[in-house]
């Protein structure tokens, strides 16, 4: 069974060479729900930590919760894939680029799910840094110079970070092999967990630095952001899904193996670098969201921000760190759902820019309201999902220390104000004012621009994801509840109902 | 004894080679001057296999050969012939200044490599020091020049440094690991390859 999620992204990833586009999105389909259903059986049927393929894979409760997160989104993204495909072909795009749109896409979630579920960190290294290369020729799909500049950026700036990954895991093994010799069991992290406490502290503090600001710069932490905007608002808009969803909570995955390394040693004070990092990256995103003029951009931004709160939720601990888990599902879907929708403008307009796009309401009806309450849910509105999730991290800030607690409210209103006054100018608006004009009088003018031009399934998905974000707040499946107090629980979470 | 003399000859190799990097502005020479980078880091993983009869170093000797000094200066070179680039010619810093930094650079890592490591490991903490000079001297490398090839050359000598990091303070990792980080560096050198003759065929940059 767990060996399937890794052989059936394999399998496809090979067909894919072969096959043709429009026979390989039925495929993609099959092969993502099937994905989906294997992790959802792991999930019912999980009590313990699983080894499995010789001791360099296996699954825990807290990688069990971005293995959900990464096949609920997938399965999402496949079906929307199936009419974006369609949509662009239809538009003008050849089928040749597009046969390599499925290889790279199956690359990145293969070796995303290698990273996820690695045992070794080595191997978790291997993944990370392949998913970089996977979607590196993604996001410059759309080939324009705004692209290859951020696809290069994206390349040299993660590969940097994550050779200081790197540095920090020499290190680590550097440590961990004066217990168990230089094998490949110094690098194993169920292992190192029982090594625990005879590992060489300072040595461990480093590495965890080491780690938190090379996988912090894939995460998108403040001071190392600057690829991220760039990167996640030029590739096809389901990569860019991917992309914020669940390629940053891969990223994390790795700080937080160092964070709980660090607590069996019984090192306390990473958690307040995981803080002062987390609210760094809000602040910046809070005056970052303000001035943006691309809604892509935006929402790259907001889970800039996301990421932010999920670090500060970790490193507060209690009742926050199950804020964190749940944010991290939660946001991936209301992520998705931005992205995809956000997608559907621009595969029907070919505009990125926020004033150029007016009166979404009229010619979008469909999108333009998923978009603008899919943005209510991002700020934590009450109706969605997410609000469940900022409400735990925002109530353990406020036990820890009140006047964080009341700086970090007030720069999740800024991110409020600035997303939705935004959104709300794309979906009003007038149409006649010059801005209009300009849409109407463009290269597209002599198509009627609705939804009608773009497929089906593009419309519909983002709204079952909207229905689904909003479906979770009110009942939250108990198995999956079962796994995110079990994970809260190696973090020392408590969960008080 | 003569061996930890012959090893500590290629150590200090890598560093003057990675100074020379920093005085000389000729792209092809850099590149140059990564493969000798390269195969004298090799030279030293090979005596680390001679002294400590292991065989997990003399695979590690032999897929550096293979991946760092031969593939990816080879690719380098190819993408170079292409977009017919000679000189660096933008930089933040000149290059005298950027000299006397790098020196200063391996003095601080010296300052730095004597706190972490109190005792000495396989041969010393001399080699650590040289590690972390190449490491900070290869950040700079990317910081202070503009050009696309130059950021590449940065990243590679960055990559380097914590190859020798993980053969001074330990005997090298595991060979599987290893084989999986020179992949993926092979891979990411052709993306990056790829990235530049784009920008330069249809934009200019």
């Amino acid at each position: 069974m767990y060996e399937l999620i890794l052989i059936l992204p394999a399998a496809a990833l090979i067909v894919s060479i072969f096959a043709d586009v429009l026979w390989m999105s039925y495929l993609q389909l099959a092969v993502s729900v099937l994905v989906f259903c294997a992790v959802a059986a792991i999930a019912l049927s999980f009590n313990s930590v699983t080894v499995f393929l010789g001791g360099f894979f296996f699954a825990d409760y807290i990688n069990l919760v971005i293995l959900i997160t990464v096949s609920t989104l997938e399965l999402f993204v496949a079906f929307y894939s199936f009419g974006y495909v369609r949509t662009e072909i239809a538009g003008g795009i050849s089928k040749r680029k597009f046969k390599f749109y499925y290889f790279w896409k199956n690359l990145f979630v293969f070796s995303m799910m290698v990273s996820i579920l690695s045992n070794n960190l080595g191997i978790y290294w291997t993944g990370l840094e392949a998913t970089t290369l996977a979607t590196a020729l993604l996001v410059s799909f759309n080939r324009t110079k705004e692209s290859f500049e951020a696809t290069w950026k994206y390349v040299i700036m993660c590969s940097v970070g994550i050779a200081i990954g790197l540095f920090a895991i020499v290190i680590l093994y550097f440590t961990t092999s004066q217990v168990y010799g230089e094998s490949l069991r110094s690098l194993s992290f169920i292992n190192i967990m029982q090594a625990g406490a005879k590992l060489d502290k300072n040595f461990l503090m480093l590495a965890f630095l080491l780690a938190l600001v090379g996988f912090g710069t894939k995460v998108g932490f403040a001071p190392m952001h600057n690829w991220l905007p760039d990167a996640h608002s030029q590739g096809p808009s389901p990569v860019s899904a991917l992309l914020s969803g669940v390629l940053l909570n891969t990223a994390l995955l790795g700080i937080l193996r160092f964070y709980q390394i660090n607590g069996v040693a019984g090192i306390y004070y990473p958690r307040y670098f995981l803080i002062g990092f987390g609210f760094f990256t809000i602040l910046v995103s809070a005056f970052s969201v303000i001035k943006q003029t691309d809604y892509k951009r935006l929402f790259a931004f907001s889970s800039m921000e996301n990421m932010g709160i999920i670090a500060l939720g970790f490193g507060i601990g209690g009742i926050a760190v199950i804020g964190s888990l749940l944010q991290i599902f939660f946001h991936a879907l209301n992520k998705g759902l931005l992205f995809l929708s956000s997608g559907n403008v621009l595969a029907a307009t070919h505009e990125r820019r926020i004033d150029k796009i007016r009166s979404l309401s009229k010619n979008f009806p469909v999108t333009a309201l998923v978009l603008l309450f899919g943005v209510m849910g991002i700020s934590g509105m009450p109706p969605f999902a997410m609000f469940l999730g900022e409400i735990y991290i925002m109530t353990g800030v406020f036990r820890s220390n009140i006047l964080l607690g009341f700086l970090v409210f007030i720069l999740l209103v800024f991110i409020f104000i600035g997303l939705f006054g935004k959104i709300l100018k794309m979906y009003m608006g007038n149409t006649d004012n010059e801005a209009g004009e300009e849409l109407k009088s463009g290269k597209k003018a002599h198509k009627e621009i609705n939804e009608g031009a773009i497929h089906p399934f593009m419309v519909y998905v983002p709204l079952i994801l909207l229905l689904l974000s909003s479906l979770l707040l009110f009942y939250i499946p108990s198995p999956f509840l079962n796994i995110v107090k079990s994970a809260s629980a190696e973090f020392g979470g408590r969960i008080i109902f | 004894m003569i061996m930890e003399k012959i090893a500590e000859l290629f150590i200090i190799l890598i560093l003057v080679s990675v100074v020379l990097n920093v005085s000389s502005p000729f792209i092809k020479f850099a590149i140059k001057l990564y493969s000798f980078q390269s195969l004298m880091l090799a030279f030293y993983i090979l005596m680390g296999a001679v002294h400590f009869n292991s065989i997990n170093l003399y695979g590690s000797f032999v897929i550096t050969v293979i991946f760092k000094v031969i593939l990816i200066p080879y690719f380098l070179f190819k993408t170079l012939k292409k977009v017919k680039m000679d000189k660096e010619i933008d930089m933040y810093i000149g290059i005298p200044e950027a000299v006397v930094f790098a020196g200063s650079l391996t003095l601080l890592s010296n300052l730095i490599a004597q706190k972490i490591i109190k005792t000495g490991i396989t041969f010393g903490s001399f080699v650590f020091t040289i590690s972390l000079a190449t490491f900070l001297i290869g950040a700079m490398l990317m910081i202070t020049r503009k050009t696309l090839f130059s950021q590449i050359i940065g990243f590679l000598t960055i990559d380097n440094a914590i190859f020798l990091a993980a053969n001074s303070i330990t005997h090298g990792m595991p060979l599987l690991v290893e084989l999986g980080v020179l992949f993926d560096l092979f891979v990411s050198i052709l993306i990056l390859s790829i990235l530049i003759l784009n920008l330069r065929r249809n934009f200019a940059v």
